[in-house]
């Protein structure tokens, strides 16, 4: 498909959904509080997943951990703002509650980034894994500020579309934020960290800077969605602050969506949430419904590396060896082919009207 | 002369292993020097302690009267050392000018200025090198679409962004067709004379070290053989020797060159 064509298909898509959440609290039926409530979600879904992919996507660090943020936040809005923790028994308002969990999520996340950061592969992923199951368990332990493994209840203020609205304006914030920061240097250097980390640096680009930056801006945008979550939920304890589950719908969401693009985690988040929906309402698939998206996430990552937005390119893995194979009887005549496009690249590059011509120094003086 | 590049004394061990043991090199303003030895004579692992990618373990490493021996690489591409690497490093992902003004042009390092789009001063500067290069037709192509030899120009491109006064090319001519070398040789050869940049190189075309370089280092089992102008060092008795072995008929691979 043309470039452009799939562009502004894409473009116009994106407008009839925002337009629809835009108007889904004024559908009457449809926009019921139970409704509102799953959207909410899975909005917070998809911030999170945008939130993953900039570490694991945009910069390759496969981070299995993520979760962690969510659960700090939720933490830190539940000790402010419920009455049973011990050593702050005040209860803040919500904005500056909100506030503080985002810096303090942050702040753990530099710290724990300028540790891990520094390890590559699948050794930074299981640090994550340990700094997760780490974290959880501290919220256990220190009790008085925690209500221990109890758990912490925040008044509820509920104003369920006031409260989708914010969140469906801060999501959207997120993508133009992941869509701002590709285009910008520090995104290309992203980019190539994740394709070349020595390189990069020897392009003069302060790989651990940036690293512990997006990582430490992945974890703020996380921990204030887990503010929000726990604020919504009005009640908290480490099992559910603390999921693994949120971490590998990140993944999931991501991989199928398109690991590294902008548009990926959204795509791949709204498509598991609407899969997931559909299976587990089906009688017949009531207690296979998870076994159904395990398969799913193979086959993607077999079938599918680049995600849907690969799908939609036409990079397709299976295709791609189909067309691999046929390249291979047609061997001799493609070495013969690229031998002339050779020579006349380099033919064309020795034109005599090249520019070359009129600039012969690189810092544009004439030699 | 002033002294671009100084390295004393450079050792550099893999544990019982040792890849560098001890070797001086340096490299004046202006000057060309060619650094060659057989397979695994430490020439790569001597680049990346040159270039920070790899620590050292004795020696001290000055650039331009800047001791660089602890820094990190790209502290030491702020301060004029680039080098493009044996393994072709650009990013396919990014177009050919991205790939240009990803890297960080001296004095542009501070974290504010990489939130913002290229300066105009720097997407100039990367499509005076673009038509330089000979890429200009390919400005605004991934890089995963250009050829080997093109990719080696890219290479070359992006080590002269931050305005290096030392380039360490790596085997610049590894898969190149022959008539994209005479091309990158020709870059070199105008870089060297005209704009005055130094270059330190390993290469095992030993023609195309001949014809560009000054002063030729022979390395082998990670030590200094010998050092001087290419013709004398390729009457050298002990480095015909370490490349075809003493009863003159065991070539190290790099012979036939």
């Amino acid at each position: 498909m043309n470039k452009a064509v799939f562009k502004t298909i894409g473009l116009v898509l994106a407008a009839l959904l925002v337009a629809m959440l835009f108007f889904l609290p004024m559908l009457g039926h449809y926009g019921n509080d139970s409704t509102l409530f799953t959207v909410t979600l899975l909005l917070a879904s998809v911030g999170t997943a945008i939130s993953w992919n900039l570490t694991g996507g945009f910069t390759g660090y496969v981070d299995f951990g993520h979760a962690v943020w969510w659960g700090i936040g939720a933490y830190t809005t539940g000790v402010l703002m419920s009455n049973e923790s011990e050593w702050i028994p005040q209860q803040w308002p919500l904005v500056p509650a909100l506030i503080v969990s985002m810096f303090f999520t942050a702040l753990v996340a530099n710290l724990v980034g300028r540790l891990t950061m520094r390890l590559s592969g699948p050794y930074f992923s299981i640090a994550m894994l340990g700094f997760f199951v780490f974290f959880r368990e501290v919220v256990r332990v220190v009790g008085p500020l925690t209500n221990r493994g109890i758990g912490l209840t925040i008044k509820p203020v509920i104003n369920r579309p006031l409260w989708y609205y914010i969140t469906l304006i801060f999501v959207l914030f997120l993508v133009y934020l992941s869509w701002w920061l590709r285009r910008t240097r520090f995104g290309a250097s992203l980019i190539a960290i994740r394709e070349d980390e020595i390189g990069a640096e020897m392009r003069g680009i302060d790989t651990t800077r940036n690293k512990v930056m997006v990582f430490t801006l992945s974890g703020a945008i996380t921990g204030l969605l887990g503010g929000m979550w726990a604020y919504q939920n009005t009640f908290l304890d480490p099992d559910i602050a603390f999921v693994e589950v949120r971490t590998i719908d990140a993944v999931m969401g991501t991989m199928l969506g398109g690991l590294g693009t902008v548009a990926g985690p959204i795509i791949g988040m709204v498509f598991l949430f609407v899969l997931r929906e559909l299976l587990w309402t089906q009688e017949s698939l009531l207690q296979t419904h998870l076994i159904v998206q395990g398969l799913l996430l193979g086959a993607v990552v077999l079938y599918l590396p680049k995600g849907l937005m690969g799908l939609v390119r036409g990079e397709v893995a299976f295709l791609d060896r189909f067309r691999e194979r046929s390249s291979t009887f047609d061997g001799m005549e493609s070495a013969v082919l690229e031998a002339q496009e050779s020579s006349i690249s380099d033919s064309e590059n020795e034109h005599p009207n090249d520019p070359v011509a009129m600039h012969p120094t690189w810092d544009g003086r004439t030699s | 002369m002033t002294r671009v590049l100084e390295a004393s004394g450079i050792v550099r061990r893999f544990g019982g292993l040792t890849a560098v043991g001890g070797v001086d090199i340096h490299v004046d303003a202006g000057e060309m020097v060619g650094l060659i030895g057989p397979n695994g004579s430490g020439k790569t692992t001597l680049f990346d302690c040159l270039s920070r990618v790899q620590t050292i373990d004795e020696g001290s490493i000055m650039l331009n009267g800047t001791d660089i021996s602890k820094m990190q690489p790209h502290q030491v591409a702020h301060i004029g050392l680039s080098r493009t690497f044996q393994v072709l490093r650009v990013y396919r992902e990014l177009t050919v000018l991205e790939n240009m003004e990803l890297s960080v042009q001296w004095g542009d390092i501070s974290l504010l200025s990489s939130f913002r789009k290229p300066t105009k001063e720097t997407t100039e500067r990367a499509d005076r090198l673009i038509d330089f290069l000979l890429l200009s037709r390919l400005r605004d192509q991934q890089a995963s679409s250009l050829s080997g030899g093109q990719r080696r120009l890219l290479e070359l491109g992006m080590a002269l962004m931050s305005d290096p006064s030392i380039v360490l090319l790596d085997e610049a001519m590894s898969g190149v067709n022959p008539s994209l070398v005479e091309q990158i040789k020709d870059r070199i050869r105008i870089l060297n004379q005209e704009q005055g940049v130094s270059f330190l190189l390993v290469e095992h075309d030993i023609r195309f070290v001949k014809d560009l370089c000054d002063r030729v280092v022979v390395l082998n089992y990670g030590e200094k053989l010998a050092e001087g102008a290419p013709d004398e060092i390729m009457e050298n008795e002990a480095v015909i020797e370490a490349y075809f072995g003493d009863d003159g008929t065991e070539g190290a691979g790099d012979a036939g060159n």
